[in-house]
């Protein structure tokens, strides 16, 4: 990695007074928020009562909830089902409209428009194509497969549900590879053609390590996302996370026990506790394995 | 790094402070005696009813702004999603509007808040107006006093399909009115479509229990009941149907908006709907529209399930005496009858059903749906308990699925969610 | 571009009889190579736009359509723009639709301009507690935000911004994930030149502003690209925080469609339509500066 730039007589406070916008609205509207959740994780506040301090009480609830084991599950299911295929997808998508040919853009904002639905539509659309009597049963059905209840089936629903993220993730991420493989110097490919190598050898020692550091902020980025799961989830397997509540991943079980003027803040306030230290490791995690990897 | 730790700590001290003093915010901010002179601006919610009833609603606040002289009203309305986290931020916020439209359940808990205006105290003298039934619907379990004006009510028939009967060699004419005659049919309908065609499309929810006759709560309102031995033959009959595929396979994910499609698409032969439906039937599936047959909610208690909305003054409202009587403005009998007319709900004010409009039959299946309603909304119950949240909602629908899916006994699913639901109305 | 463009997934299998065709660089594209490209980008485009156009069909489907029928009408069989009318005049479809490009539109300036210079500060100054700061954004991207979101209105109703399109624009005003893509851009930029105008004597902002922020322009585009359509589709803050109707978003204002007393299809998907078309147009006619942006943001690192 590059070296700090050597030059520094400058005003030490210009540099705060460039961070300070972002400092101040992410500090207001978002750490500070957070802390008061991390107050309430150790109360058992309701929407509408005031909580008392109860200690570790919620944490120690947590651990006893069948329905936090399974959100825990579902969540790190997700992860793993998700995070490899946006990974190596839209770098494979980049690759096909990196080169210039006729219609290209066409082609590159076309795969862009699912990123730019909002989730909500996307799932209403994907909820009717998924249906069991929806578009692609029609399709499987005239192959001669046969009907497949992927809206019912707890782990169909969860299957279909990463399939929808990463249907709508390809563009997003394929915009972040196409911007790195721009930096790829050109000396690179043209040395490795001279060298008689093969496309995919080419991909594999040329293109991947240099787009190496983009694939780990996808990773890290879509680990993140995956983990946090909520829209995709909630919409096609509903409020009550698919049958017995199988599909619930824990964001949902955040939103479902802290929400509405019932609410219990405190617990949900815990469970957030516990999804942002999973996310922080999970970050952590990958950028280990990327310095590992690097030496 | 140092720094950020000790400024994190400094900031998390700075935040624990105001967040203690807030949340535990006075009992009463205006004053609860409605009594005085009628005047000042108030704020009136309405929830989803903009789009299609505006010219309805602007007429009504000016007439109330005609009648009294010095009151302003400003109508806002909200859409259908997100309304009860809306009303949650405004209630933890103190931004709730003066007048609020609410159902039973979002009564609850505000009014536990202390933030719903006690109508049996400040608007005593108007109770006579209502159906005791819907009067009583806004009363809360372990309190005193009622919370919201009943507004509209709502009820339905039972849908079926016609051409589906016919198919599994069922009587089109002969539609199942008592318990085992549903059951019985459901089972013979999956058996003679090969398990494609199921009668029903929800798994049992607290009201179906409710209607089969399961006594919910206890008299106290401390403790919920309907793990007796009535709720768990209801929910092994359940499992039957589901296991004869006779209950849609897909009901353990249903919504009542997926279930009221499959209907559309004739994969369910019955739904329960309301008159509004049969204009949907007419616009999105013609071809069902012509098999569509209508019979009465099957119940085991003789009383139908309805379903009410109410209207609840802000207690914290700074012109109690105008939110009162807008509140009171908007339910009184006339302007329930007028709204009647315009949409296919029923009102609360004693003495509107007997109207000509819902007595008279004229041969359209409207009317006679709608005459059939009014009737039995007289005795008709809300059985969903005012205290059963969200949150109980979503324990109940799974611990039932899981004993669908046989991975418990009836018995242990509905033990499992008395105790669940127990535990968190002690929390609440 | 470069030899980069001839890795592809496999080697066309007509390469015997290739008959060459050039592209706009001149460069020679075997004609093998061309059908595949193509094949699969007709592939992927099925698979992308395919749900968009079928919701299209349905907003489409006139009132005597059965829009259930069993195997489904890829095309209406009387198409009509009734449903786009209806949904006109149920919602007032034009005022939310200028609250949210106004909401959107403080949304891209807010985080081009705090993102930037964020970025700049993270990846090209030294100052104590730097690493402090980045922490701080890292972290912010981690927060799930469905826990803490009744924590931000009472915030913002202490600051007296509840029931503003302010409030609705602020919280996500300089997103942490902006700021950190701004941050890897600058920090990819290399020194020398930087160097060169320090020895000029171009003072920070002069840096900033002549060097750095031309060469990031790329990145700068994708961040107003999120920054709009995150501002566009959002749905649960701006309900929580805007209680009057006339300052409703599209988002919201949509949701009105699949309410109580109106269950149509036709006009769902229509209101669907209505929420993605123009943000389908907008990115149609910002396309070539996007992704020329990101090309150029390229080639000078």
């Amino acid at each position: 990695m590059a070296a700090p730039l050597r030059i520094r007589r400058q005003l030490p406070l210009s540099p705060w007074l460039f961070a300070a916008p972002g400092l101040l609205i992410t500090g207001a509207f978002v750490l500070y928020p957070f802390v008061s959740t991390l107050v309430n994780s150790f109360t058992d506040r309701r929407t509408l009562v005031p909580g008392r301090f109860v200690g570790l009480a919620n944490f120690r609830e947590l651990l006893h909830d069948d329905m936090f084991w399974t959100g825990l599950r579902n969540s790190f299911l997700y992860v793993l089902g998700v995070v490899p295929a946006l990974v190596v997808l839209p770098l494979l998508l980049a690759l096909l409209v990196h080169k210039n040919i006729p219609g290209i853009t066409f082609f590159r904002s076309a795969f862009y428009t699912p990123v730019v639905a909002s989730i909500v539509v996307v799932g209403l659309i994907w909820v009717w194509l998924l249906d069991e009597r929806g578009l692609i049963n029609a399709l499987l059905e005239a192959i001669g497969i046969g009907r497949i209840g992927f809206l019912s089936d707890q782990w169909l629903l969860l299957l279909s549900a990463m399939a929808v993220t990463v249907w709508k993730g390809l563009g997003y991420y394929m915009i972040i590879y196409l911007a790195a493989l721009a930096n790829v110097p050109r000396e690179l490919h043209e040395a490795a053609a001279v060298d008689g190598a093969g496309p995919v050898r080419r991909f594999l020692s040329v293109t991947v390590p240099a787009v190496r550091s983009t694939m780990v902020l996808v990773a890290a980025l879509s680990s993140v996302a995956a983990f946090k799961v909520f829209s995709e989830v909630y919409l096609m397997a509903g409020p009550s996370g698919g049958p017995a509540g199988e599909d619930t991943t824990l964001v949902m079980l955040v939103q479902r026990t802290g929400t509405g003027l019932t609410g219990r803040v405190g617990y949900a306030s815990a469970l957030s506790v516990v999804v942002f230290v999973v996310t922080v490791a999970l970050m952590l995690l990958v950028l280990r394995a990327d310095r590992k990897e690097e030496s | 790094m140092p720094i950020s730790r000790r400024s994190l700590a400094a900031a998390a001290l700075a935040l624990v402070l105001p967040l203690s003093a807030c949340g535990s915010g006075g009992d009463d901010g205006g004053p609860t005696d409605a009594s005085g002179k009628v005047e000042g601006d108030i704020t009136f919610q309405t929830w989803n009813l903009r789009a299609n009833f505006k010219p309805y609603f602007e007429d009504l606040i000016a007439d109330f702004e005609h009648t009294y002289p010095g009151t302003h009203v400003k109508w806002i309305d909200q859409p259908a999603e997100g309304y009860p986290d809306k009303l949650s931020a405004d209630a933890a916020g103190g931004t709730l509007p003066d007048v609020v439209n609410v159902s039973p359940d979002l009564v609850a808990p505000l009014a536990r808040a202390g933030l719903a205006l006690d109508l049996d105290k400040a608007a005593g003298t108007y109770r006579s107006e209502y159906l005791p039934g819907a009067w009583a619907s806004h009363r809360i379990p372990g309190m005193k006093g009622t919370y919201a004006f009943p507004w509209y009510l709502n009820t339905g028939p039972l849908f079926y399909n016609k051409a589906l009967f016919e198919k599994a060699g069922l009587d089109p004419e002969q539609p199942p009115k008592t318990y085992d005659d549903l059951f019985s049919d459901a089972l013979r309908m999956a058996e003679k479509s090969d398990g494609k065609v199921a009668t029903l499309a929800n798994v049992p929810t607290i009201e179906d229990f409710g209607r089969y006759g399961v006594p919910l709560m206890n008299r106290q309102g401390t403790a919920f009941t309907f793990n007796s031995a009535k709720g768990v033959e209801l929910l092994t009959r359940y499992k039957e149907l589901y296991d004869a595929k006779a209950l849609d396979p897909q009901a353990l994910t249903a919504t009542p908006e997926s279930a009221g499609k499959k209907f559309l698409t004739g994969a369910v032969a019955m739904n329960p709907g309301s008159a509004l439906d049969l204009g949907n039937f007419k616009k999105n599936a013609p071809s069902l529209y012509r098999n569509i047959g209508i019979t009465d909610q099957i119940t085991s208690t003789g009383h139908v399930n309805m379903y009410v909305m109410g209207v609840m003054v802000n207690s914290r409202t700074r012109h109690t005496p105008a939110a009162v009587a807008f509140a009171h403005f908007v339910t009184d009998a006339r302007h329930q009858m007028s709204f009647a007319k315009k949409v296919a709900i029923f009102p609360s004010t004693a003495g509107s059903l007997d109207d000509p409009y819902f007595t008279k039959e004229d041969g359209t299946d409207e009317t006679r749906v709608r005459v059939a309603a009014a009737k039995s909304l007289k005795n008709a119950v809300n059985y969903t308990p005012v205290l059963f949240s969200d949150q109980m909602k979503t324990a109940l629908r799974n611990e039932v699925a899981k004993a669908l899916q046989g991975r418990q006994s009836p018995e242990e699913a509905l033990d499992n969610a008395v105790n669940a639901a127990d535990r968190l109305l002690r929390q609440g | 571009m470069s030899v980069l463009e001839k890795v592809r997934p496999e080697r066309p299998a007509t390469e015997a009889r290739e008959r060459r065709v050039t592209d706009e660089h001149g460069r020679r594209i075997r004609a093998g190579e061309l059908a595949w490209r193509y094949l699969l980008l007709l592939a992927v485009l099925a698979l992308t736009i395919g749900p968009f156009l079928w919701q299209l069909s349905t907003s489409l489907k006139g009132p005597t359509e059965d829009i259930y029928s069993s195997p489904p009408r890829f095309l209406p069989e009387h198409p009509t723009l009734h449903n786009y009318a209806r949904v006109a005049d149920t919602i007032p479809v034009w005022d939310y639709a200028l609250n949210s490009l106004k909401v959107a539109t403080a949304n891209v300036v807010t985080n081009c301009v705090g993102s930037a210079l964020a970025g700049y500060a993270l990846a090209r100054l030294r100052y104590r507690g730097r690493g402090a700061a980045t922490l701080v954004f890292v972290l912010a991207m981690l927060v799930p935000v469905e826990g803490i979101i009744i924590a931000q209105f009472t915030t913002m109703r202490e600051l007296g911004l509840n029931n503003t399109l302010i409030g609705v624009v602020l919280p996500g005003a300089v997103g942490a994930l902006n700021v950190l893509l701004m941050r890897n851009a600058f920090r990819n930029l290399p020194y020398e030149i930087e160097e060169a105008a320090y020895v000029d004597g171009a003072n920070v902002w002069q840096r900033f502003w002549r060097i750095g922020l031309p060469s990031v322009k790329g990145t700068l585009a994708v961040v107003a690209i999120f920054a709009f359509m995150g501002a566009w589709d959002d749905f649960l803050w701006p309900l929580i925080v805007l209680s009057d109707p006339s300052k409703f978003t599209l988002t919201i204002g949509l949701n009105y469609l699949h309410g109580t007393f109106a269950n149509d299809e036709r006009l769902v998907a229509a209101g669907t339509v209505i929420a993605v078309a123009p943000l389908i147009a907008l990115f149609a006619c910002l396309q070539r500066y996007f992704f020329r942006g990101v090309g150029e943001g390229a080639v000078k690192g």
